[in-house]
């Protein structure tokens, strides 16, 4: 088993840095995922854990060895890449069993090893081929297979998913978080897609600019947005995110539109709110109730997206029930728990 | 109600028939000067100095070639060689014999440099084009850069270093000389087409447990078949076709190679044309079969990333 | 640090060494050595009728050069002989690529006929020409006569007006195969949506040519050129075997200047003077042609 310690880690190119003084500790068997848009520094902070990248500062250390200057082929870590990267010279069979061959394992228990990993990923049938005669879901799953049959104490992934098509990638996805349950090895899973995160992660590290933006669990990562990048990239539809200004009384306001907000804040003071399109329900008691006009309606069966027009002019988009029954032009109105509500500094972008 | 309009036939008739014109230019120009230094080498003396010329062999023979092989077996002195036979008719050049000496000196110099070279290269050709390491900028250019100097300036000092080393006439000199003029090309076509192979294929390699032996090995090597292919033609092509320092660096029969041999009896204006041209074709025969045999591989070898860089 | 020490002799970097070291030692040796060898010799009055007496001149044998009258006439046949062959050599190329760029059958077979005149070895290939230049017996006369373009035989290589041009046929015959083996890989690369708009937009045959094709062919092209200049200008196998810089100056390049001073006339400094000369001619050469038409076309 293997625990993962990032100190400091750091990338540079020439002059620009593609990772920031990264600090990042992942226990043994967690499944992290590293969330953010591309060019956020998370492919290449995956590659310096499995020694593919220089580290330019910084320390890595596996379970409290330090690995920074080992080669990759002695990290002992397993990664499966976005684009599979199957050998296309060899079968499907002698793909797997590469990892084994290069460590010398005797033929008999190679023989073993890849039928029990066949099996389990149900390509036992395909053993005989070559990668370019697979679909892109088998292909992928002789790339879990290589990975695994090593039985490392660390997985690496990189966007494995990405390839493929929606169908298949929520199958992929249930495969993946079965083998982490099964396995119980650290998983390291990079990814521009938050339900991917949202639902394999034990934590999630949200990346951007080379840093770490927040670092938690799923959970806490969607209710609780340490700054406004963070909340706008978890959750689809994406968040409401409204600039204004705090008001005496914890009120926040733009133009006509107000809103109680439940932090203090002092009068004045630039803010962005969060409105997360799902946090609205009927007027009730305890709510502050909106009144809006409905710009756009978009059923989608099991539930329905609003892009309403509330006073003063603010855009949102909600989330409702599908019994909600709204026409475009219509008035409607509904009501907004202010503890429900996200207030950031509208310069620092941060959390309040 | 319209009617489906056809394809009109005659721009198709038209494509087709230029097309055949063209490519019989084509084969005219590329193949008709070797045609006729084949048809005269299988002709004999008497008909290949007949005016007008006969296209095609009236009585193809290869006694010509039969000469070449059995020159060594004859003794060509000033006297005996007036004397010819009936097929060559006239003039056998004084260094006939050495003909056969020499083809094999080519021979084994080509395929020397060929398969030394492919060792020299890959391995170079991996480092720099898949390890990033420092330095690796300035040994590509440095390599490349030893081809901007003209051949005629390097004979004269690779000369005397040669001579120096007692060498001269040695087939290693000649094969490491021609290693030095080859690998910065084989290498520029290696680092090419290994850039092209995707590098994903390198990190799962790595991963897997591979050093940089093993990836070598496993990835790179078996999915440059056609560069490799590319790479050894080249070098043997070169190596049997080289001509300026092979002049330089064998002064004795023993160990000079065919160019050498051939330009003395062009050089030789007593020599019977039709034994020449049939030199000629003994000559041109290796690389050409070479060439078009491994044309497919040569070609997407030599162009994989070759014109981007 | 540390740290600095593993980058320097990591794994990497001892691989690295290990992989590059043969390659640069055979170079060091063969290449570099007769390279600075060479310039060294070009700094000093090096004469080998007397070996003994080599004084340090600096950049005397450089002026001298240029003082020489042969150096210019040989200037102006390497000039001329570079210019037709590149551009004739360019120009058949690129119409053998659009040949072999279309689909036919007997395309493939066209294509393994393209390599024979590459294959061929430089002596042969002279040897092949003359044969064909031939005053007496030579296939050109025959083959102009029974055309009706000339009334008698004549001898061509000893024409002074038309040597130059023998020759650059023979290299240029030689030298094809490879140019438009470039070019056709080049175009090749070229998306067919390209031609498809280009079709839709009412562009006929030759638009299409002048619009896409060139256009698209540039980096191809400029590689093309550079090669062939960088080739051309130190030819030196044709030369020897065809004319020997003859008749009177005709054929008299810079190689064969070259030649002719250092073998003949044993004068080594004035010789690898003259060859360091080509040889930056050559670079700035081949980075003017990458300047200028990179721009242009």
């Amino acid at each position: 088993m293997a625990r993962i310690v990032c100190e400091q880690l750091t990338k540079r190119y020439g002059a620009s840095v593609a990772v920031d003084a990264l600090d990042l500790t992942i226990a043994h068997g967690e499944f992290m995922v590293l969330l953010g848009p591309s060019g956020c520094g998370k492919t290449t902070t995956l590659n310096m854990i499995a020694g593919l990248e220089e580290i330019s500062g910084g320390r890595m250390l596996f379970d409290d060895t330090d690995v920074t200057f080992t080669p990759p082929h002695k990290r002992e870590v397993a990664m499966v890449f976005q684009s599979y990267a199957l050998y296309p010279n060899k079968t499907v069979r002698e793909n797997i069993a590469f990892p084994l061959r290069l460590r010398g394992t005797p033929r008999a228990e190679i023989e073993r090893a890849v039928e029990a990993t066949a099996a389990q990923l149900e390509i036992a049938h395909l053993l005989h081929r070559r990668p370019q005669e697979l679909s892109g879901g088998q292909r992928q799953r002789v790339a879990l297979g290589r990975a695994i049959v090593r039985q490392p104490s660390v997985f690496l992934m990189d966007e494995p998913l990405s390839n493929l098509d929606a169908t298949l990638r929520l199958s992929m996805r249930s495969l993946i978080k079965r083998l982490h349950q099964n396995l119980r090895a650290t998983f390291v899973y990079v990814t521009h897609d938050q339900a991917e995160a949202m639902t394999l992660a034990d934590r999630v590290a949200v990346m951007r600019g080379g840093l770490i933006q927040q670092l938690d669990t799923p959970e806490a990562v969607y209710a609780r947005p340490a700054n406004t990048f963070v909340a706008g990239f978890l959750g689809s539809p994406p968040i409401n995110l409204i600039e204004g200004a705090a008001e005496a009384g914890a009120i926040f306001a733009r133009g006509d539109f107000r809103l109680p907000i439940a932090v203090a804040v002092e009068a004045g003071r630039t803010l962005t709110l969060g409105l997360r399109p799902e946090d609205v329900s009927a007027p009730g008691e305890g709510l502050t109730t909106i009144e809006a006009r409905v710009e756009l309606v978009s059923p989608l069966g099991s539930e329905t997206h609003l892009e309403v027009l509330t006073v003063g002019q603010v855009p949102l988009t909600l989330r409702v029930p599908k019994e909600w029954r709204a026409r475009e032009g219509e008035t409607i109105v509904f009501g907004i728990d202010p503890a429900r509500l996200h207030v950031f500094d509208r310069t620092t972008e941060a959390r309040l | 109600m319209q009617a489906t309009p056809r394809r009109p036939v005659a721009p198709r008739v038209m494509r087709g028939m230029l097309l055949f014109c063209f490519s019989a230019l084509f084969v005219l120009y590329v193949a008709g000067p070797v045609a006729w230094l084949v048809s005269s080498s299988l002709q004999s003396e008497a008909e290949i100095t007949a005016v007008p010329p006969n296209w095609l062999p009236p009585s193809p023979s290869l006694s010509n070639f039969e000469a070449i092989f059995t020159a060594g077996e004859r003794q060509v002195t000033y006297e005996t060689r007036r004397q010819g036979d009936a097929a060559t008719g006239g003039f056998l050049p004084s260094g006939a014999s050495n003909l056969l000496p020499s083809l094999w000196n080519s021979l084994t110099v080509g395929i020397w440099v060929a398969v030394l070279n492919l060792l020299l290269s890959v391995t170079a050709a991996y480092a720099i084009a898949v390890i990033n390491f420092r330095g690796r900028r300035a040994t590509l250019y440095t390599v490349l850069a030893t081809r901007v100097v003209p051949d005629i300036a390097l004979v004269v000092p690779l000369f005397l270093v040669i001579r120096n080393l007692g060498l001269i006439n040695s087939v290693g000199a000649l094969v490491v000389t021609y290693l030095a003029i080859t690998v910065p090309f084989t290498i520029f076509i290696l680092i090419s087409y290994f850039e092209g192979i995707p590098r994903d294929l390198y990190r799962a390699a790595r991963i897997d447990g591979c050093g940089h032996w093993g990836a070598l090995r496993h990835v790179y090597l078996p999915l440059s078949l056609p560069a490799l292919v590319a790479a050894l033609t080249f070098a043997f092509l070169t190596s049997w076709n080289e001509f300026v320092f092979a002049l330089v660096l064998t002064q004795n029969v023993e160990a000079q190679t065919l160019p050498i041999v051939i330009s003395g009896f062009i050089m030789d204006f007593t020599t019977s044309f039709s034994f020449v041209n049939a030199a000629g074709v003994i000559a041109i025969i290796p690389p050409v079969l070479m060439a078009v045999v491994f044309q497919r591989y040569i070609v997407s070898g030599l162009t994989a990333g070759a014109v981007k860089g | 640090m540390l740290a600095a020490l593993h980058r320097r002799f990591g794994y990497d970097e001892r691989s690295a060494a290990l992989l590059v070291f043969p390659v640069v030692a055979v170079l060091l040796v063969v290449a570099a050595f007769p390279i600075l060898y060479s310039f060294w010799v070009s700094l000093h009055d090096i004469v080998l009728t007397r070996p003994l007496r080599r004084p340090f001149v600096g950049f005397d044998n450089y002026l001298r050069v240029f003082d020489d009258q042969r150096f210019w006439v040989a200037v102006a046949r390497t000039t001329i002989y570079t210019v037709v062959t590149v551009a004739v050599t360019t120009l058949l190329a690129m119409l053998v690529a659009l040949l072999l760029n279309e689909n036919f059958p007997g395309n493939r077979l066209l294509q393994a006929l393209l390599l024979v005149p590459w294959a061929t070895p430089s002596v042969v290939n002279g040897l092949m020409w003359k044969w064909i230049y031939d005053p007496t017996y030579g296939l050109l006369n025959a083959l102009l006569l029974k055309l009706g373009l000339i009334e008698k035989y004549r001898v061509w290589l000893g024409d002074p007006d038309l040597t130059l041009l023998l020759i650059a046929n023979a290299a240029i015959w030689k030298q094809m195969p490879l140019a438009a083996l470039l070019i056709i890989v080049t175009m090749k690369a070229i998306p067919d949506d390209l031609y498809r708009a280009a079709k839709v937009d009412g562009a006929g045959v030759f638009q299409r040519f002048l619009h896409v094709t060139l256009p698209a062919l540039r980096p191809g092209l400029m590689l093309v050129l550079v090669y062939e200049t960088m080739i051309s200008i130190r030819h030196f196998d044709l030369f020897l075997i065809m004319t020997q810089g003859g008749p009177g100056d005709a054929s008299f390049t810079l190689s064969w200047l070259i030649y002719v001073e250092t073998f003949r006339s044993l004068r080594f400094g004035t010789g690898a003077a003259m060859s360091y000369i080509l040889a930056i001619t050559t670079f700035v050469l081949s980075w003017a042609v990458i300047r200028f038409l990179g721009r242009r076309i």
